[in-house]
């Protein structure tokens, strides 16, 4: 089950000032907040926080509505985070305060779904093609990866389960499934 | 006694020094005059720079000071329209004819002398940037899209700072001009100033001890700007700086910092400045400066 959280009705319903499309470090501290309360309440597998009616989300706003989420999203039990309708500047913002903190999450690019999700922050090349790789051929065995992508098994499965670790693919067994937003 | 400080003819961050140098000791004693009647034009950095020293002198409790206003017709009108003297009315005796600032017509600025007391005021600033940043940039500077939102979060960093760290209120400016003496293109500048306590003493607790002798207002700078350390021990903080930064480098963009009796610059090829200057002549507060040159293809 996926929940979704429009960041601007956050932002418009928490901050205190007239102006609801900036993300600072109060407002993300504060949308953070609400993000929480909202998934304490729900059984959702999937949190995907749409950003497409923000203006500007600074770095600051980035590291506490985004960054300290996931520091406080790891935990099992908690639902996985994806972000869409990010502009190219706060796609950028929150890049940058992921690596920073070492963390990375799943993009999609827009509620219609058309296009293929990726990742942002701090994720090795091997991550980023495996990754992409389950995207487009769906789920698979590290077996299966490795010839897809000429690797050693070793290296898929090693891949892969940093991948399962920090939450951006599912595993079922020693199958690994992308995460559909669809 | 009153002593006069000379408002240089064209005041920006590099003339600043010589306005700086006036007051002496700080806070002055001497009741001051601040003589503009020969300015000829000013920067945003510049014109946030006069309001601070009014504020921190208003703050440290001495005699209102006076301020004679430029001789100028043109430099008048333009320093109303960018809303300079209504808030210098608040800290000078002003001497000289101002024009009423809706007389002189609407300013063409990318965003009017602003004060910052308030995280609400970063939110207006940034709001009111946005309405108009994107127009001028693009029509200006040639600058695409994507550069603007970057132009509105620098805007939003270094306006936090104040409210974070200065322990009072500030002020931010944005303008486009011609920079012909070091570029020959059209820039984008974000001035910011406050006059709070400073890049040295917002840090002394917590980094001065790992600097030893060292430590200092120069140190200060080098820790925040080129270390990214902040006053906060959580670890997502002191990152404002640190993300300008690349967009900078993208950008050929410039930034400095001045705080207390040092300045410290990112420089790019461009620009001739040094990266650290220090032993500069004491002045309250912190002032950033971040200039965004128009591509070089699309220079005007």
């Amino acid at each position: 089950m996926i929940e979704t959280i429009r960041i601007g009705t956050l932002l418009r319903e928490t901050a205190a000032t007239p102006y609801h499309n900036l993300i600072t470090r109060p407002a993300g501290a504060a949308v953070r907040d609400r993000i929480e309360a909202a998934l304490a309440e729900s059984r959702c597998l999937i949190a995907l926080l749409d950003f497409s009616d923000i203006g500007v989300i600074d770095f600051s706003g980035a590291d506490e509505a985004v960054a300290k989420l996931l520091l406080a999203a790891t935990g099992p039990g908690r639902p996985v985070v994806v972000l869409q309708g990010l502009r190219e500047d706060q796609h950028e913002a929150i890049e940058r305060v992921l690596i920073h903190h070492e963390l990375a999450v799943i993009v999609v690019p827009c509620a219609d779904g058309g296009s293929m999700p990726q990742l942002i922050g701090c994720v090795t090349p091997d991550g980023r093609e495996a990754f992409g790789c389950l995207c487009e051929c769906g789920a698979q065995q590290s077996f299966h990866l490795a010839r897809t992508l000429g690797w050693s098994e070793s290296r898929a499965q090693e891949t892969l389960r940093a991948l399962l670790e920090r939450r951006l693919v599912h595993g079922d067994g020693d199958i690994f499934l992308p995460i559909t937003i669809a | 006694m009153t002593r006069i400080i000379e408002v240089p003819a064209h005041l920006d961050d590099r003339s600043f020094e010589q306005f700086a140098a006036g007051f002496g000791a700080w806070p002055p004693e001497d009741k001051l005059l601040f003589d503009a009647r020969g300015a000829q034009w000013a920067s945003p950095y510049g014109l946030i720079g006069m309001l601070t020293a009014g504020q921190a002198l208003a703050e440290a409790r001495r005699d209102r000071p006076l301020f004679a206003v430029p001789a100028s017709t043109e430099v008048k009108s333009y320093w109303s329209r960018i809303g300079f003297f209504r808030h210098a009315a608040d800290f000078f005796e002003l001497h000289g004819k101002v024009p009423k600032s809706t007389a002189s017509g609407p300013s063409d600025a990318l965003l009017d002398v602003t004060p910052v007391r308030a995280m609400e005021d970063v939110h207006e600033a940034v709001n009111r940037i946005s309405e108009t940043a994107v127009r001028i940039l693009r029509a200006e500077l040639g600058l695409e899209r994507a550069v603007t939102g970057r132009f509105s979060m620098a805007l939003s960093e270094v306006c936090q700072n104040i409210v974070e760290h200065a322990g009072t209120g500030g002020w931010v400016a944005a303008q486009t001009y011609t920079f012909r003496r070091r570029l020959g293109r059209r820039v984008a500048v974000i001035a910011v100033s406050d006059a709070g306590i400073g890049f040295r003493r917002s840090l002394e607790s917590t980094h001065a001890k790992r600097f030893g002798e060292r430590w200092g207002d120069g140190a200060a700078l080098e820790a925040a700007l080129i270390q990214n350390v902040s006053r906060f021990r959580d670890p997502g903080r002191g990152q404002g700086f640190r993300q300008i930064k690349p967009f900078l480098d993208k950008w050929e963009g410039k930034i400095s910092i001045r705080s207390g009796t040092a300045r410290l610059a990112i420089v790019p090829a461009w620009d001739e400045d040094v990266p650290l200057s220090e032993h500069l002549p004491f002045f309250p507060g912190a002032q950033v400066q971040i200039t965004i040159p128009a591509p070089e293809a699309e220079a005007r």
